[in-house]
Order: C-alpha cells, then sequence, then structure tokens
C-alpha cells in the first residue's frame, strides 16, 4: 500500500487533501504543530476509511524538522508517492500591521517548509516512481494583493516553485503541481472578511474545503501543473494573468478603497 | 506627487543640458568649478595629504576617471550643500549595489553603504569620499541574519540621520540553486533575498516617513517576471520581491513615499555571470547585458522619477514585455532548455 505525506493536514485545506488520498486508499502521514487536531483527523479518517494514519506533532518553522520527517521515513521505509506540502499562514492582518516578527515568519513559513521538504523527501519519491509532489498557493500568487502583501509575495514564490521544480523533476517521473484557490472558507473569520470585502461575488467565488480537497488530488493524478478549482474562480484567475498586472493592483486598490 | 520636483532639484548638478537651457550664467560658473575641481581631482588626488585610501582605492579611482565617466559630474557648492540628505544602499560595497551608491554620489546623496565585508566597505567608502566629496558611513554585518534590520535602524535613529532613500540590493544567487546548494545556503537566499528588504523597509519607516517625499528602491530581477528552471529559487524570491514593491507601492501611496524595483537582465558585475550567460544565452544575451554603471544611473533616475519598475536597457525592456505578456509554460520550457546547455 502507498503513502502519501500531508503537511499541514490537521485542518482546513490540507485535511481536506488527506481525506482526497484516503478515499483512494493512501495510507497517510499527517504532519502539524497542534498533537490534539492531529489526533482527530486520524480518527476521524481511520473511521471512514480503511487506512493507516500516522502523525507527526512538529513545528515545520524549525530547521531540523524536515530532515526529522525524512529520516521518520526512510528509517522505516515507507513507500512514499505523494507529496503535498499545505503549510502555511495568512490572514487579514499582514506587512504594516504586523510586527517585523510575525512578518518574517509568516514569509519563512509559507516558503520554506515546502523547500526543505521537498529536500529531504526527494530521495524516497525518487524510488517509488511515479510520484507526485502538491504545493498549495494561492490565487494571491497571480497578481500581488496589497493589503496581503507578504501573503500574495510568498505565495507567488511558491507558483514559480513549483514551475520551476516540474520542469527539474520531469526527467525522474515526479509530477509536480500547485494548487492554487480562490477563497475558501476553512474558518468563519475567512469567510466574514471575504463577504467584507467581496460581497456577493466572493459568496460565488468560494468553494468548499471538500471540493478544493477532492478537484487537488484528482488533478494532481492528472499531471496537471496549476490547479484552480471552481469554474468561476478558473475564468477569474486567467483574467488576473492576462490582465496587466499595474491594471489588476489599481482595481485591488480600489476595490479595498470601496471596503474601507 | 511630488516626487518629480525633488527629482529634478537633484539631477539639477549634473545635467548639462537642464542647465543650458535655463541658466546660462550658472552654466559657465558651475563649468568653470567643475573644470577646476576635475583638475584638482587629478593631479592633486593622489598626492593628497589626508586622503587614508588603500592603494587599491586610487588605482580604481584613476580607473574611472580615464574612462571619463568624471565629466558627468561637475561638483556645484549647491552639491555639497544638500548634505544632510542621506541614502542607505544594502549591498552596496560591489555590483549593482555600489553603482547604485555611486549614482546616488553623483546627484549630492551622503551614504550609509552596509555589506558584510569591512574590507571592501571601507574601498568603496574612500572611493565614493574621494571621487564625489559625500559623507559615507560604513556598517559591515550579515543582513540574512534577523536582527540585523533592528540593529540598523536603532543606528539611524539614535543619530536622526536624514533619510530620503532606502536602496534594497542585498542579495545571493548564482548559475544553480535548488536541488545543487544544501539546504543552509537556500534559506540564506530566503532569508536575503527577501526577508532583509521586507526587515529593512518596516524598520526604516519611520524615518523615511519624517523625510518624506522619499524613496524605497528595491532590487528584483528579469528572473522575477518568470520562472527560470535552473535557477529556482533565485527567480522564486525575486518574484516575492517584485510582488512585495508592487504591494508596497500602495501601502505606502498615502505616506508620499515611493517604491519602486529595479529588475534588471543580465548584468556581468562577475566574470563568472559572464561566461554563464554567454553559455546559456548566447550571442542574445550578450546583447542584452547593461553595464553595472548604467543599471546604477538608471535605477536611481527612475526612482527619483518614482517609476515602480525599472528594467534598463532597450532590449532587456522589450524582452520583459515578452515574457510578461507570453504564457509561463512556454517561458519555463525556453529557460530550462537554454539552462540544461552545459
Amino acid at each position: 500500500m502507498k503513502y502519501a505525506l500531508v503537511s499541514g493536514g490537521s485542518k482546513g485545506i490540507g485535511f481536506a487533501i488527506a481525506s482526497a488520498l484516503a478515499r483512494r486508499k493512501f495510507n497517510l502521514i499527517l504532519v502539524a504543530r497542534n498533537a490534539e487536531d492531529l489526533d482527530d483527523a486520524k480518527t476521524k479518517l481511520e473511521n471512514s476509511h480503511p487506512v493507516i494514519v500516522e502523525t507527526l506533532s512538529l513545528d515545520l518553522k524549525d530547521n531540523e524538522a524536515a530532515e526529522k520527517i525524512g529520516n521518520w521515513c526512510s528509517e522505516r521505509n515507507l513507500p512514499l508517492s505523494v507529496l503535498c506540502n499545505v503549510t502555511g499562514i495568512g490572514g487579514s492582518a499582514d506587512y504594516l500591521s504586523n510586527s517585523l516578527n510575525e512578518s518574517l515568519y509568516m514569509y519563512r513559513l509559507n516558503m520554506e517548509p515546502a523547500i526543505s521538504l521537498t529536500h529531504h523527501l526527494l530521495p524516497i519519491l525518487k524510488k517509488n516512481q511515479p510520484a507526485y509532489i502538491l504545493n498549495v498557493s494561492s490565487m494571491a500568487g497571480f497578481a500581488p494583493i496589497f493589503i496581503k502583501n507578504i501573503y500574495s509575495a510568498s505565495k507567488s514564490a511558491m507558483i514559480f516553485f513549483s514551475y520551476s521544480l516540474r520542469y527539474q523533476l520531469k526527467a525522474d517521473r515526479i509530477s509536480v503541481s500547485c494548487l492554487c484557490p480562490g477563497p475558501v472558507f476553512t474558518r468563519p473569520a475567512i469567510e466574514k472578511e471575504t463577504l467584507a470585502q467581496l460581497g456577493k461575488f466572493g459568496k460565488w467565488m468560494a468553494v468548499s474545503p471538500a471540493k478544493i480537497g477532492e478537484t487537488a488530488i484528482n488533478r494532481t493524478f492528472k499531471k496537471k501543473m496549476l490547479i484552480i478549482p471552481g469554474t468561476l474562480p478558473s475564468a477569474v484567475s486567467i483574467l488576473i494573468r492576462i490582465l496587466p498586472r499595474h491594471f489588476v493592483c489599481w482595481l485591488y486598490y480600489k476595490l479595498s478603497k470601496k471596503t474601507g | 506627487m511630488k516626487a518629480q520636483p525633488g527629482s529634478r532639484k537633484y539631477r539639477f548638478h549634473y545635467d548639462l543640458h537642464f542647465l543650458s537651457v535655463q541658466h546660462q550664467h550658472m552654466k559657465k560658473i558651475s563649468l568653470l568649478i567643475a573644470a577646476f575641481l576635475f583638475v584638482m581631482g587629478v593631479f592633486a588626488g593622489p598626492g593628497g595629504k589626508d586622503r587614508p585610501d588603500t592603494e587599491n582605492s586610487i588605482l580604481v579611482s584613476r580607473e574611472i576617471i580615464d574612462t571619463g565617466r568624471f565629466k558627468t559630474k561637475p561638483i556645484s557648492e549647491k552639491q555639497t550643500g544638500a548634505d544632510s540628505a542621506y541614502a542607505l544602499v544594502a549591498g552596496g560595497s560591489k555590483g549593482i549595489g555600489f553603482a547604485i551608491a555611486e549614482a546616488l554620489a553623483k546627484r549630492g546623496y551622503n551614504l550609509i553603504l552596509i555589506a558584510r565585508h569591512l574590507d571592501s566597505l571601507k574601498a568603496a567608502k574612500n572611493e565614493l569620499e574621494y571621487l564625489y566629496g559625500i559623507h559615507v558611513e560604513i556598517i559591515p554585518c550579515d543582513l540574512s541574519r534577523e536582527e540585523s534590520a533592528t540593529d540598523i535602524a536603532h543606528w539611524c535613529i539614535e543619530r536622526n540621520i536624514h533619510l530620503k532613500m532606502l536602496c534594497n540590493v542585498a542579495g545571493f544567487g548564482g548559475s544553480r540553486d535548488y536541488l545543487t546548494l544544501p539546504l543552509d545556503s537556500l534559506r540564506y537566499m530566503i532569508n536575503l533575498n527577501v526577508g532583509s528588504a521586507m526587515a529593512l523597509t518596516l524598520t526604516l519607516l519611520p524615518l523615511l516617513e519624517k523625510n518624506a517625499p522619499s524613496y524605497i528602491l528595491n532590487v528584483g530581477s528579469m528572473a522575477g517576471f518568470a520562472p527560470i528552471p535552473v535557477k529556482n529559487l533565485y527567480s522564486a524570491t525575486k518574484s516575492a520581491v517584485v510582488f512585495f514593491s508592487y504591494s508596497l507601492s500602495y501601502q505606502l501611496k498615502e505616506k508620499n513615499i515611493s517604491v519602486s524595483v529595479l529588475c534588471p537582465g543580465p548584468v556581468f558585475t562577475k566574470p563568472e555571470i559572464k561566461e554563464d550567460t554567454q553559455k546559456k544565452l548566447g550571442w542574445f544575451g550578450m546583447q542584452m547585458a547593461v553595464p553595472p554603471e548604467k543599471v546604477g544611473e538608471v535605477a536611481v533616475r527612475e526612482t527619483l522619477n518614482g517609476k515602480l519598475v525599472i528594467v534598463p536597457g532597450t532590449l532587456s525592456k522589450l524582452t520583459s514585455i515578452i515574457i510578461r505578456i507570453l504564457p509561463r509554460k512556454w517561458i519555463v520550457s525556453i529557460y530550462g532548455k537554454a539552462g540544461d546547455k552545459k
């Protein structure tokens, strides 16, 4: 039986991705900070699917965490063939309203875990071809959203990383995908914020976490590069990428002015 | 937009064309002063008594005079009068950072240079003070460390520096990175290329706000417009810098602080870069290359004009537009194939 590792897999999009993998009979390794959340996720997944769920309670912002995970997997010689880098943080407070430490933490947590986990798990993935890597970015990575400055910048870096990695690993039969969802209401706070900023449009754009997870895994196995769940978000993301960046930024600016 | 008049004021000192249009007498006087200082600079310079130059930096200075770059620099009285305005250049001892520092010095800015190595900082200080008669402060420190920005800001605020411009030039890159370099170097790259810019901007913002209208210049790269597989992380971090600058320009709009991002194509600041470009991009790459001095000059000029994205060189500008218009998939595979050339 094959194994899949989901970092940040105890809640939100990570958990949805883990469920979609469990439905496809993948055993899971979930990595997250909070041990209680991990146990909850483990019980839920093992009760509803015939899979084994391993949990690792680690803080991925620590430099050694990724190496520990790599060693843990290679010691047990697990047939790992899917790696999902979901760990990340966002929020309505960003650059200028956050302290320096919070800003740097957000930037680093959105970039480093994916980079170091991929680095340490690549030898194992290479042994279990065909393998898949799924990085989670956001639609904010397509054009700068100034009120989410650092979030947007780090997510753009994630998209760049995925594009380059996909090319670099082509010969190794490892397919790299990047999930770029629009608004996903994983927490009530996100729903409130989106509705305040985008109104009805935000409601139409939103996709449920379960659907995000299902679409993400479905298309990862189809070896798609960019994965944007939902019809409206796909259309919007195409527009965002085609229109000049100055114009898109200006639109975001006007939008935020309107809502105050 | 108060940026324009501010910028013209600073351009006044070196722009002879501008002088010829509006100030007929000033031109003669400033030319006389310039010629006098030029002669003084050439003859009295190396033998001058209070010049703590090392042998090395004098040699560099002479080279610059010989290549004729000196002629654009008539030091007028006004220029030394603008002495209170400071610009901070992170990574200003060598390469593009030094070129930017020099372009600022030409406009009469006093400088605060930050880099890791004291030797190269001292050489830069001596050269710039000697050539442009400005005041240069140097702070050796590693900008990838989180405390650095706070320390620097503290240093500046303590001295109540009249900071008008912040240039985040410090960065790290190479011909290959992800899958080749060790993880520690990659972390260093992440922290230096983006983290340092975010940290310095945040900590120095109070000072810039106080001295508004002021300017922030971040250094991205053309690699920040589309992913380059062999320079995976370099490209990713530079894209983050570009995004950061776009967002920041909107965030600081109302505070009268103008934000720019410099996205040069190939710049041969080191022989390895020239070799690498020749190998991967061939003739086209060589045509695209812009000398560091020009990059610095264009960067400072356009920053003072309040331009957001700055791409020096006509061919680079054209290429950068095409890169941004074409689908990313195509660009990645074109870059990928070019990068695979051994």
